[in-house]
């Protein structure tokens, strides 16, 4: 769960450590409102909900932010290990998709969350976190072809 | 969605970044802070914590470090007790309230020292920080293949005394693997 749920918060941040601090906060709050560990729909949208209160708790922050999620910075994208060139132009692909198509594609791919757990967790019907996660792939495939 | 199969497998194949070794340290220790805090405002949720936390791994190790520690905690109590007894005639508290009488005030008594030291479990946390996949493998005599998956956690148990407000913290890392059966295809 681990990594996941970090590359999740790193949608918000430009940084690591950032994320990390997100994460914390949001398995303190986790804790300490006695939420069950295996209700990951609810951990996730913790995790996204301390993500924007994060950003918003620092103005020149969330300006920052703001403006790079409408342009689709490429600079703000999940962190991978990648092990060649093709994983590498793959994890730039990712990372060029729009904030709410990636965040789906990485609740499912590498949270494993169901498409109903997804929905819980960002606040939309099932239907949509579906039909996200195919555009997602769609733009994907299209993005890997060779020229 | 099965045009797809073969590029959600790359994405699959693609492994986030590892958080930092610390990072489970920093969680710990926040939720601990939190915990104290909690503690303070509502003596009941430590324990509805404490066993609502589901322990999935390392069970057998958890129990028994906590039932060393009780065991630690009783021989401490049963000490302090016979201390009690010992320098009740001497403390400058029992001299005082006692005037010339000591051992009958309550403070002082043996059962009090007893309550005083009671600790009450107050939370259980157990941190993932590494799941790994060790591939497949058949166990002796089996056909079916088993999925070899290693955890590596940190383990936390904690007890508090709700007298004093001391508390006692036990961390220690595990690791358990987990054999899975693969069904075929």
């Amino acid at each position: 769960m681990g990594p996941g749920l970090l590359l999740f918060a790193r949608q918000w941040t430009r940084s690591a450590a950032d994320a990390e601090d997100i994460v914390q906060e949001a398995f303190v709050k986790f804790w300490r409102r006695n939420h069950k560990i295996n209700n990951r729909a609810l951990l996730y949208a913790t995790v996204r909900s301390i993500a924007l209160d994060f950003i918003r708790r620092d103005r020149r922050r969330a300006r920052r932010e703001a403006t790079a999620f409408a342009e689709a910075d490429p600079t703000i994208e999940p962190q991978f290990e990648w092990e060649d060139e093709a994983q590498s132009a793959l994890a730039t692909a990712v990372g060029c998709l729009p904030h709410d198509q990636r965040e789906v594609l990485v609740l499912k791919i590498w949270n494993e969350l169901t498409f109903s757990e997804i929905a819980g967790a960002l606040g939309i019907s099932q239907n949509t976190a579906a039909s996200r996660y195919r555009y997602a792939l769609a733009s994907l495939k299209k993005n890997l072809q060779p020229q | 969605m099965n045009d797809f199969s073969e590029l959600e497998n790359d994405l699959r194949a693609l492994r986030p970044a590892r958080p930092s070794p610390v990072l489970f340290e920093r969680i710990e220790e926040a939720m601990g802070e939190d915990r104290k805090v909690a503690a303070d405002t509502d003596s009941g949720w430590s324990w509805r914590l404490f066993t609502s936390i589901p322990l999935r791994f390392g069970i057998g190790l958890a129990a028994a470090a906590a039932a060393v520690l009780l065991l630690f905690m009783r021989i401490n109590t049963e000490q302090t007790q016979n201390r009690g007894k010992d320098t009740a005639q001497v403390s400058p508290r029992g001299s005082e309230t006692t005037r010339g009488v000591p051992g009958v005030s309550g403070s002082t008594s043996p059962s009090a020292w007893a309550s005083s030291n009671k600790f009450v479990p107050a939370g259980a946390t157990q941190v993932v920080y590494n799941e790994r996949d060790e591939g497949l493998q058949f166990a002796d005599g089996s056909r079916r293949p088993l999925r070899r998956v290693r955890y590596q956690t940190q383990q936390t148990w904690q007890w508090r005394n709700p007298t004093t407000g001391a508390s006692l913290r036990v961390s220690y890392p595990s690791e358990e693997v987990v054999l899975i059966p693969v069904s075929g295809q």
